[in-house]
């Protein structure tokens, strides 16, 4: 008997599949498995997890790695994405002139206006003068409350500001009720004696005169040069509960807008676009280009920087010169990134518009030669490079019960969306577009301001439900599930993701709706801008009506909507498209792996 | 008919007053009401899952000593939401405070 591997190295994923050659020359596939790529694909590295993948395929059938006779590598494009992201416009509070944001538990309703007192300085109060006393938490809320009454008949004291979460129970003890705001992190900034207003909305509703250019000029006494400059203010506080705002000469809220900088294309139609004019133009004038050569940005400026960080981070896994390296492609994202406002007192944050790009980079022809050598000698066992990555795919993914020629796939995998359309005779057209599932994961980081990559990928992958009571969870769906044994008290009142394992717990507070859009569209933006980008650019006539059939196959057609989104977009276009199933039996997944096993055969006939 | 205020029962046992304030001060942020009860010896985990089982909002707390826990109910006795042995000021605050939060149905902090 005659044990065949096929092994694929993927962006992410390293897929192996087992096949066993009889003398007729007829295949029978044994087992598969997968496994994290080791290193960046095409290096040397990769060895070390194509081993793992190897023995635990060939265990599944009680076999060693040496029963193996041919192992079969993909001839991998030399193609790695990558991506990166800037943002745009930035928004800085000069002079401390505002705070806003949403305690969870203000007291008292309503406005006031005085001067900043700390309460330090409270004998220093002179009666006539209205007074917005600011407290720090080496105060209890017994002694703000005291100090607060004891001054209640010698000062006109209109409001509270406090640094600990203590605005009700200091409330509950004041004799004369005001609006108190509490839990402002950065209170040593407040300037002493400075003209505020302070705001905290009715329940249930937002401040609405500190949100209003008009009614900070009717509370601060301002005149109409100085409204002006105060309308920046206002806009940052709409939807908020509580805020404060100060009289400062030079206070403001400026936004800023970065120099961005323009892309150079250089291809069949050089031409530059600037990253100003927003993700929709960049892509238009991508397509216009034709055929690429590289991308470059102009240096010194955001996109400059970006593009350089990406060829750095390229040459240097690669040991490649920089000049060697080139962005064959790129696929440009709007998006929304919330950022800590510099200057802010309470850890406020505003939504800065951002780019994000994936790049497509191109190298020299990957080692994979080299690869296969360190295989021979560690596995004594033959070890060839066999056939284009695309074909291998397609050959897999005819594998797929309901497929015929011609037939087009889209392989969705980490780094790149790739499209090939095989017609009747065998011939293969095939195309490598920049942005894939690091993209969306990418995006779903940046636009919900979680902490880490790893987060984002687990959004990505897994459905929400929202823990609303010990024994019942909401499904994102607004399905209800009911449990027997009690949910774990980690997770009350949380959003959790529904993984195999079990739950994992969202940190961030942030409502389940609004991650789902988030997700959603972040899949959206990537996906379906790329298939349809693939596809037209493999299909023939580069008409998308051309094509018939489309299988998905790589990482991403696995995920539990994408697949479902693209067949929406396809049906207008009357294709049949759907996740491909290997074999009958693998899924989405092993398609490279099964092509390579199956070459095999077509080339001992 | 008797009329009680919907509120969180506290059911204590030799309770250490400086924590036994904390707890009270974290459920009054949060503005829900709040009732305190000296009990016969018992055990934490009595005193916990009684409280939360004869509150109107199905949220106890029991104090014994300086061992804190918060109950819920529904929950098996013994099996405490949270609980501490000789805690910090901060504990028993966010104790309090999380005792409030589930009745409102917010995370616990």
């Amino acid at each position: 008997m005659t044990y065949i591997a096929g092994v694929d190295i993927g962006n992410s994923t390293t897929e192996v599949c087992i096949g066993e050659a009889d003398l007729n020359g007829g295949i029978h596939f044994l087992s598969s498995s997968s496994c994290s790529t080791t290193g960046t694909k095409g290096t040397l590295s990769n060895t070390h997890g194509i081993k793992t993948a190897l023995k635990q395929a060939m265990s599944k059938i009680d076999l060693d790695m040496e029963d193996l006779s041919l192992i079969r590598l993909n001839e991998a494009a030399p193609v790695i994405g990558d991506t990166a992201m800037e943002t745009l416009t930035e928004t800085i509070i000069t002079d401390s002139s505002m705070i806003g944001h949403n305690p969870s538990t203000p007291a008292g309703a309503g406005q006031a206006v005085g001067e900043i007192l700390l309460i330090d300085n409270l004998s220093r109060g002179v009666l006539g003068t209205a007074y917005i006393v600011a407290a720090s938490d080496s105060f209890s809320y017994e002694e703000v409350a005291a100090l607060l009454n004891q001054s209640a008949d010698s000062l006109d004291i209109a409001g509270v500001i406090l640094q600990a979460d203590e605005a009700v129970l200091v409330e509950n003890r004041l004799h004369k009720k005001v609006p108190i705001i509490d839990e402002v992190a950065r209170i040593d900034k407040l300037p002493d004696g400075v003209p505020a207003a302070i705001e905290v909305a009715l329940p249930g509703q937002t401040i609405r005169m500190l949100s209003n250019p008009y009614g900070i000029a009717t509370l601060l006494h301002l005149n109409a040069e100085e409204t002006r400059t105060v309308t920046p203010i206002a806009k940052s506080l709409i939807g908020k509960r509580s805020a404060v705002v100060l009289k400062t000469p030079g206070g403001n809220v400026r936004e800023n807008v970065l120099p961005a900088g323009e892309i150079y294309l250089d291809g069949e139609n050089s031409t530059s676009i600037n990253l100003d004019e927003g993700a929709e133009k960049i892509m238009q004038v991508v397509s216009a280009v034709g055929n690429i050569r590289d991308i470059s940005g102009q240096s010194g400026t955001n996109v400059g920087n970006m593009f350089s960080r990406i060829k750095k981070g390229m040459s240097e896994v690669d040991n490649i010169p920089d000049s060697d390296i080139h962005i064959t492609d790129i696929l440009a994202v709007d998006t929304l990134a919330p950022v800590l406002i510099s200057g802010a007192l309470a850890g406020e944050t505003c939504l800065e518009k951002a780019v994000g790009i994936a790049a497509m980079v191109k190298t020299q022809q990957l080692p994979m030669q080299k690869i296969a050598e360190s295989l021979r000698s560690e596995l004594h066992t033959d070890v060839k490079v066999a056939g284009v990555e695309a074909v291998m795919a397609s050959l897999g993914a005819l594998t797929t019960p309901g497929t015929r020629l011609p037939l087009a796939i889209l392989d969705m995998g980490g780094g790149s969306t790739d499209a090939a359309v095989i017609s009747e005779e065998g011939k293969v057209i095939m195309t490598h577009q920049a942005g894939a599932g690091e993209l969306v994961s990418m995006l779903i980081e940046t636009e919900l301001g979680l902490s880490d990559r790893h987060m984002a990928e687990q959004i990505k992958k897994y459905p929400l439900a929202k823990v609303e009571s010990l024994f019942h969870m909401r499904m994102e769906n607004g399905q209800m599930t009911f449990v027997d044994q009690s949910i774990d008290p980690r997770f009350y009142g949380r959003v959790v993701l529904l993984t195999d394992e079990g739950f994992i717990r969202i940190e961030e507070e942030i409502p389940m709706e609004k991650i789902v859009q988030v997700r959603q569209e972040a899949k959206r933006k990537v996906f379906v801008t790329n298939a349809f980008r693939a596809l037209q650019k493999v299909a023939p006539d580069h008409d998308l009506k051309n094509i018939s059939n489309v299988v998905l196959v790589g990482g991403s057609a696995e995920d539990f909507e994408i697949p479902e989104m693209l067949m929406e977009e396809f049906s207008n276009y009357r294709i049949v498209c759907g996740r491909g199933n290997i074999r009958g039996q693998e899924g989405p997944r092993n398609s490279v792996a099964t092509g390579l096993v199956l070459s095999y055969a077509g080339e001992i006939q | 008919m008797i009329i009680k205020k919907p509120s969180i029962f506290i059911y204590t046992n030799e309770a250490d007053h400086a924590a036994l304030k904390e707890i009270c001060a974290g459920i009054e942020e949060e503005g829900v009401f709040f009732e305190l009860q000296e009990m016969e010896k018992s055990s934490l985990e009595d005193l916990a899952w009684n409280a939360a089982n004869d509150s109107m909002l199905g949220s106890g707390i029991g104090v014994k000593g300086d061992h804190i826990a918060l109950q819920m109910r529904g929950l098996d006795k013994g099996s405490n939401v949270q609980g501490y042995q000789n805690p910090t000021r901060e504990q028993c605050r966010k104790l309090g405070a999380n005792s409030a939060r589930a009745i409102k149905k917010l995370s616990f902090k």
